[in-house]
């Protein structure tokens, strides 16, 4: 299998307070990574710098065999990166629909797949078809002329993932993609997700704070603390680490054993 | 140039500075409050010139009338701030930048609009009061009174806002409301109270610098225009919201512009246009950036 | 639906053309006018309805394009009228390049609004000290040009010959800013406008986008004031003043700045407000003050949005259909509607 990601040794502080102190790890092709951690461990910054929101001071970061350490974000899209927000971010203007759309014209500019042609007012029927098979998968075809501002927060959730996934990633990094939502929906959301990730074959790595659902997705994980790395490895792996218990998992995991 | 002419050029810069300042204290408080950029400002101040002037006429009789004006000015001009807030205002806290600016902007014409009904187009001009109408010789130097007169008063209500701002209790309240309102209210200060109280005050600010700054200028519609936007400029090169900035940058851009017109006469106001976008590429939050007043 | 519209579209543009027909000198005069500002109020209202920038110095690229053309034309250099449009597009975006470059990268928002504000003061301060351009009188006694075609040639100097002219000018444009808001490229910078973030993360280079909206911005700006210069016969440094900049934010956002059409709207009404009101001096200002202040407050999406709310309302009493399939404000509207 070969590495997809590598991020090494980075560094991030903002002014003087550092957050990052040299975190190192590597995705591997269509395994899917978690990164956990109390509040404060730096699992956003992490993934800020990962997909070029904010970029390091120290370290580099090479994707695909690109080194992108100093490449922006809509750079690192067009290579092949694809994200979510941790508080769902679709355009409230548009419908459902012109969502996909939006995103899949801007994949067809960007990586000049096939150039479209700039006065073509009405999107193109195969632009439309490929956002009604999405949509189907979505299981948001009924709400396809609903605005994005109507939705509930689990549709919006499934809208952004779409947005997403309209640009054909290579890599899916989402974040705490299960954030705020009721148990059900947990639930939902993690089989939708390992249904695309295999429909798509596609490298995911996520950051996430409930437990079940890493344990429903990950191959590997790391564990962040305070900007640090704990630990890295298997689920298993990590689940026997001492210092791991310590830190985050908590004894009342493991119920009696301690 | 000589010496003198420098001296006299800044002098002249402080003065000028002092007057924008007038202009700016209000707006920038507004702004470290409610966060409105309230293109209006200029408009109020407007209406301040012109109620004083109707007080007072072309020529006051003494310097205790045309205060007494100017105060009365800033008290009708709050007074007319106070409905504006409770119609307009009020719905912009929430609202898009650029539509705050197009509703502000919505006063100013309805303002212009109606001083012009009233008052009509004409130009007139007011001359300063007795005891200011000479000069003061410090030296090989004269000096306007009035523009001696417009720096004291500048200083004056700068002292007092910052007073107001830092030491007493109603500055603190706003200060706890420019940083955080939805906090505050929690904490149990009267949100709208210190909100409306700001916009009041600020209107107060316009109206009074209107009066003070009467026999400055010839008094026509379009007297906000230029005041405002050095004030603006002001404003945003103090940082916004910051009187203290405010001040700072008013007195700066005063300075330069006089200087610019000594340099540079033919080219009225370029020399502060270049400067502030200069400074604002370098240095886009201003002198004392942050949205504290 | 589509055909009501259709129809109401094609009478406007009757009216439009047929207006030396039936109106006076003065009328026609300002009908000309009306359709200068249209165009720069459609090229200012891409960058605000459409990206999401406000400029407030908007009016120095239609003074420099105004200035070029009346230059040229006073000169009697002999270049044909097209190309000195063209040249004035040109113009205009050259300076909107560099401007924007230096600008886009930093700034939003207020600041930008300061900037390009001082900015366009600057250059009206420059051209009223320039005496080559008339200091603060301007160039006077611009002729107009004759358009020469090869095949054929026509005389303008008429007005009602160069406001026919002016239709056909302000159409072609109108219809390449339509084309440029209703394509791919628009429905980026709309989502651009909503969340410029999101946008970069769709592989988007926001800054890029941004600049090249400005720069098609300030080229059809600059046609436009290159347009006005022969119409008007005169062009003064107050083309370049800021007032002159607020008139296409006014009116984009009197018509409904999220619609295309709207700041044509706009421009429309606020000629007749200044038109009927133009005998007691302040009670224009009045007016339109108020008008603004009740559009920003209650109804931001301006007049286009009531109308299109209205017609929601009516059309989904009749059928009883879901929301979200009838006329929905915005131009993103015509996307969906097309396909139900």
């Amino acid at each position: 299998m070969t590495t997809l990601l590598n991020v090494d040794n980075v560094y991030k502080s903002y002014g003087s307070l550092p957050v990052l102190k040299g975190i190192s790890l590597t995705v591997e092709e269509k395994e899917t990574f978690a990164i956990i951690g109390p509040n404060g461990a730096g699992k956003t910054t992490l993934f800020r710098v990962m997909t070029g929101e904010v970029l390091s001071e120290r370290g580099r970061i090479t994707y695909s065999g690109h080194d992108v350490t100093g490449k922006s974000a809509h750079d690192r899209v067009q290579l092949g990166m694809g994200r979510t927000f941790q508080v769902a971010r679709v355009f409230p203007e548009f419908t459902v629909e012109e969502n996909i759309i939006v995103a899949i014209e801007a994949r067809l500019r960007s990586r000049s797949e096939r150039p479209l042609p700039w006065y073509r007012t009405r999107p193109g029927s195969s632009v439309r078809e490929e956002a009604g098979a999405l949509l189907q998968d979505l299981d948001l075809w009924s709400k396809k002329a609903t605005e994005a501002k109507f939705l509930s927060h689990g549709d919006k959730k499934r809208l952004e993932l779409g947005i997403a996934l309209a640009g054909k990633p290579q890599i899916l990094m989402l974040d705490e993609p299960t954030a705020g939502m009721s148990p059900s929906d947990r639930i939902a959301t993690t089989e939708l997700i390992i249904r695309l990730r295999a429909a798509n074959a596609m490298t995911v790595v996520m950051t996430e704070h409930d437990m079940d659902v890493i344990f429903g997705l990950a191959n590997r994980i790391l564990v962040m603390n305070q900007g640090e790395m704990i630990a890295i490895g298997t689920i298993d792996e990590v689940r026997a680490n001492p210092i791991v218990r310590e830190v985050y998992l908590g004894k009342e995991m493991y119920g009696a054993d301690g | 140039m000589a010496p003198i002419d420098l001296l006299f050029t800044v002098l002249n810069g402080l003065s000028t500075g002092m007057a924008v300042f007038l202009v700016a204290a209000g707006l920038t408080l507004i702004f470290g409050i409610l966060k409105i950029l309230n293109f209006a400002h200029g408009a109020f101040f407007m209406i301040g010139a012109y109620v004083a002037y109707s007080i007072i006429g072309s020529n006051p009789s003494s310097l205790w009338i045309f205060i007494l004006a100017a105060l009365v000015a800033g008290v009708v001009v709050a007074a007319l701030g106070f409905v504006a807030d409770r119609i307009v205002l009020r719905r912009l806290r929430n609202v898009d930048e650029a539509y705050m600016l197009i509703a502000t902007f919505a006063v100013v014409l309805i303002c212009s609009g109606v001083v012009k009904l009233i008052w009509g187009v004409n130009y007139a001009s007011v001359n300063p009061p007795p005891l200011l109408d000479g000069a003061i010789a410090a030296g090989p130097l004269f000096i306007p009174s009035y523009s001696l007169f417009v720096i004291v008063a500048g200083f004056v209500v700068y002292l007092a806002l910052d007073i107001a701002i830092h030491r007493t209790w109603i500055g603190k309240l706003l200060q706890s409301v420019a940083n955080d309102g939805w906090m505050s209210g929690l904490l149990g200060i009267n949100v709208p109270f210190a909100l409306t109280s700001t916009v009041v005050v600020s209107f107060m600010l316009a109206g009074l610098a209107g009066g003070l700054l009467l026999a400055n200028q010839t008094l026509s519609p379009i007297l906000g225009e230029s005041y405002l936007l050095l004030a603006f400029m002001a404003v945003i090169i103090g940082g916004l919201g910051n009187v203290r900035g405010a001040f700072l940058a008013s007195v700066l851009l005063g300075v330069i512009e006089s200087g610019s017109s000594l340099l540079i006469p033919n080219m009225p106001g370029m020399a502060t246009y270049v400067f502030v976008i200069l400074f604002l590429l370098v240095k886009p939050q201003g002198l004392l950036g942050g949205h504290r007043i | 639906m589509k055909i009501i519209n259709a129809v109401l579209f094609l009478a406007c543009l009757a009216v439009m053309f047929t207006v030396p027909l039936w109106a006076d000198q003065g009328i026609l005069f300002i009908a000309g006018l009306v359709l200068v500002e249209v165009v720069f109020a459609l090229s200012w209202n891409l960058l605000f309805g459409f990206t999401g920038l406000a400029s407030f110095g908007h009016a120095a690229f239609f003074a420099i394009g105004a200035y070029l053309c009346g230059y040229a034309l006073r000169a009697g250099i002999g270049a044909p009228f097209l190309l000195l449009i063209l040249a004035a597009g040109v113009a205009g975006a050259v300076a909107a390049v560099l401007t924007g470059m230096v600008l886009l990268r930093r700034t939003t928002g207020i600041h930008l609004a300061i900037f390009t504000l001082a900015l366009a003061e600057i250059l009206r301060i420059l051209v009223g000290y320039s005496t080559a351009l008339g200091r603060e009188d301007g160039l006077a006694s611009i002729p107009r040009p004759s358009l020469e075609l090869g095949f054929a040639s026509f005389n303008l100097a008429s007005g009602e010959a160069y406001y026919w002219f002016l239709c056909l000018a302000a159409t072609v444009i109108a219809a390449f800013l339509w084309l440029v808001c209703h394509g791919p490229f628009g429905r980026i910078l709309v989502s651009i406008r909503q969340d410029p973030e999101r946008t970069t993360f769709m592989g988007i280079n926001v800054p890029a986008y941004r600049l090249a909206a400005f720069t098609i911005s300030g080229a059809t700006s600059g046609m436009a004031g290159a347009l006005y210069a022969p119409w008007a016969q005169i062009v003064t440094p107050e083309s370049a003043h800021w007032i002159h900049s607020t008139q296409p934010m006014l009116a984009s956002l009197l018509g409904g700045a999220q619609s295309f059409w709207g700041p044509v709207v706009g421009t429309v009404l606020f000629s007749i407000i200044n038109y009927s009101t133009r005998n007691l001096v302040g009670l224009s200002e009045l007016v339109i003050g108020a008008v603004l202040l009740v559009i920003v407050l209650a109804a931001p999406s301006g007049v286009v949005g009531l109308v299109r709310e209205l017609r929601r309302r009516l059309s989904a009493r009749v059928s009883q259909t879901g929301p979200g399939t009838e006329g929905k404000v915005g131009p993103k509207g015509k996307l969906v509607q097309e396909a139900a």
